[in-house]
């Protein structure tokens, strides 16, 4: 990727008419763009649902990058409103750009693998494997298929994974017994034995339950939210969504005709409040939800709650301790802090997440007609968007189950 | 992209041919680089062992791990013996600043893995059998453009293969192959299938897909 670093034209900003294409679906291109100034709209369909999902770069952020770097057609159509500038790079530019900055890139690297989660796991649940992943059973599964196919090494290798990871778990004793008959070469060798029916995974653990929980944190991020956020870099994006939703740095905005990209040259202005803010959602990213909720509850106890601003972020917090309590398997804390959101602050931005939380919850509880009344109630609440489009198919599969 | 050897002191592993490096469903913390060898990716399929891909120096493997830990979804054999340097996610920050190099060819790993993941899943929604295994053909052609697609063209590629992708059973697969191959669309071989006209194809899946929501 060193071609072009002389002869290239570098990067440069190019100023379109409202309403022109800055690229179609389908086109094939290697440039990548950051939106300067004006409105960028980025249109694609939901694999999932055909329908039509819009998206809007905000200013400072990148789009087109991961059809250039994967050298695949664009999945969205680039679209302006207003008049707008755009910074226009190939990718030798923008290779040169981000090695100077290793911050965008674990910026972006986290979203990719945020989005590759999801689309990974909507290919398991289309192929209905979704509920039924339990990581302790499948290992022993494995160590028992290669065991049975006579490949003892390989065998022992997964046995005694399980047995480091799960002493105490269902299969251990089995497990055992399968090692101590490699150890004495006792096991099958050689030829492949028809493999022993595998149990079932034990009906102790409601695995589903558990799964259903942990999509809320994953799939009902809040949308766009207010500039004190600091989720500009985690999973609000939808699955269909190709905006690249990383801001290109918090520098850049001010710093956009040199390039500059040296760290802490634009902001400096945070807040003790919004740091803890952005810390507290760092530390959810990484799903340390324990420590991260003692930041939030240091927010919620010091918020002068008389200032708009830290008002917003009061919410803010509330809504995301309600999200780390879901993490946890505290339902009733999490409960809690949505019914609070939508309670006192109605007409918050998390108004909607919060109900439709509150439903999972009550679903994931099989108090089915409580989890129906509140989803209806999302569904209900204006604009149509992703959330009601998730509540109304909870609300169609508790109907057929 | 090999990293430099002086790495190799302190990150350095080895394995011996046919060893497991790592096992799907375990806990995954580290991530991995190919110095020299080839490791194997496979997979359990319907209780069979199956190699999904091989890998070998310059490539890297286990990155979902440097993010958070996930379980692997996949098995890695030493193919031969191979030379890996192994990353715990705690060290990636470190090996980031010293090796910037290393970040963009990871964007570009998350791109294309992002975009095959994408793709399989536009398979697996259709409704039909046979526009499954029809556009399982279609992802094939598009992931070599080498291919003249206005001629017949050849996908080294089984029956078995088709019916992972497109999330079927081996009989159902071969099935809608055969119905396929009596209408003399395609031509099944031990180990490629061979298409008469993959636009018929491209046509017939992209226009059930306009209407499927419609």
């Amino acid at each position: 990727m060193t071609n072009g670093a002389a002869g290239s034209p570098g990067i440069r900003a190019r100023t379109y008419k409202s309403g022109s294409i800055i690229y179609f679906e389908n086109d094939k291109s290697e440039y990548i763009y950051i939106l300067k100034s004006g409105r960028v709209v980025l249109t694609s369909i939901k694999p999932d649902t055909g329908e039509e999902v819009k998206d809007d770069v905000r200013q400072g952020e990148f789009f087109g990058v991961k059809s250039s770097l994967g050298k695949y057609p664009r999945e969205e159509t680039a679209q302006t409103i207003g008049e707008t500038v755009v910074l226009i790079m190939n990718l030798s530019d923008f290779e040169r750009l981000i090695l100077k900055n290793v911050n965008v890139v674990r910026k972006m690297l986290r979203v990719f693998s945020n989005q590759l989660r999801r689309i990974v796991k909507m290919n398991r649940s289309v192929l209905g494997e979704s509920d039924t992943i339990k990581p302790d059973y499948e290992l022993y599964r494995i160590g028992e298929y290669y065991y049975n196919a006579g490949m003892p090494n390989r065998a022992q290798y997964a046995l005694k994974r399980y047995m480091e990871y799960y002493p105490d778990g269902e299969y251990a004793r089995d497990v055992m017994d399968k090692i101590h008959s490699i150890d004495s070469g006792e096991a099958p060798t050689g030829e492949m034995n028809i493999p022993a029916q595998a149990p079932a995974p034990a009906p102790g653990r409601i695995v589903s339950d558990d799964s259903d929980l942990s999509d809320f944190s994953l799939d009902v991020e809040p949308e766009g939210e207010s500039q004190t956020s600091g989720f500009d870099a985690s999973g609000d994006e939808s699955i269909s969504s190709e905006m690249d939703d990383f801001l290109s740095d918090d520098s850049i905005g001010d710093n956009l005709d040199d390039f500059s990209f040296d760290e802490n040259t634009g902001g400096g202005q945070k807040t003790y409040i919004v740091e803890l803010y952005n810390d507290a959602a760092d530390l959810m990213e990484q799903n340390s939800y324990s420590e991260a909720l003692e930041l939030l509850d240091q927010i919620l106890q010091s918020v002068d709650q008389k200032n708009p601003d830290e008002q917003k972020c009061f919410e803010n917090a509330l809504y995301q301790s309600g999200l780390c309590q879901l993490n946890l398997g505290n339902r009733k804390e999490a409960f809690a802090a949505f019914g609070r959101v939508i309670k006192d602050f109605p007409q918050s931005d998390f108004a909607k997440n919060s109900l439709y939380n509150i439903a999972g919850i009550f679903e994931a509880a099989n108090q089915r007609d409580k989890a129906l009344a509140y989803y209806t109630r999302v569904l209900n609440m204006p604009p149509k968007d992703d959330i009601s489009q998730q509540a109304f198919s909870r609300i169609k599969k508790l109907q057929n189950g | 992209m090999i990293l430099d050897e002086k790495f190799f002191d302190k990150f350095g592993v080895e394995y011996s041919p046919d060893e497991i490096i790592f096992c799907e469903f375990e806990p995954g913390n580290e991530f991995y680089f190919i110095q020299s060898g080839r490791v194997k990716i496979v997979k359990l399929i319907n209780n069979r062992e199956k190699t999904l891909d091989i890998l070998s120096d310059g490539d890297v493997f286990g990155e979902m791990a440097i993010l958070e830990e996930e379980p692997r979804s996949a098995t890695i054999i030493a193919a031969d013996h191979v030379r890996l340097l192994k990353f715990h996610r705690d060290n990636f920050d470190a090996l980031l600043q010293g090796n910037p190099q290393l970040a963009y060819k990871l964007l570009v790993i998350f791109s294309k893995r992002i975009y095959d993941a994408k793709r399989r899943l536009m398979i697996l929604l259709l409704d039909e059998p046979q526009l499954k295994v029809m556009d399982v053909l279609n992802m094939l052609s598009e992931q070599d453009p080498q291919l003249d697609l206005q001629d017949e063209i050849s996908l080294p590629v089984t029956v078995e293969d088709v019916a992972s992708w497109a999330g079927m059973a081996v009989e159902d697969a071969q099935k809608e192959l055969t119905h396929l191959s009596r209408l003399d669309k395609i031509e099944i071989l031990n180990d490629r299938i061979l298409v008469r006209n993959i636009r018929d194809f491209q046509r017939v899946v992209s226009t059930r897909r306009k209407n499927m929501y419609s």
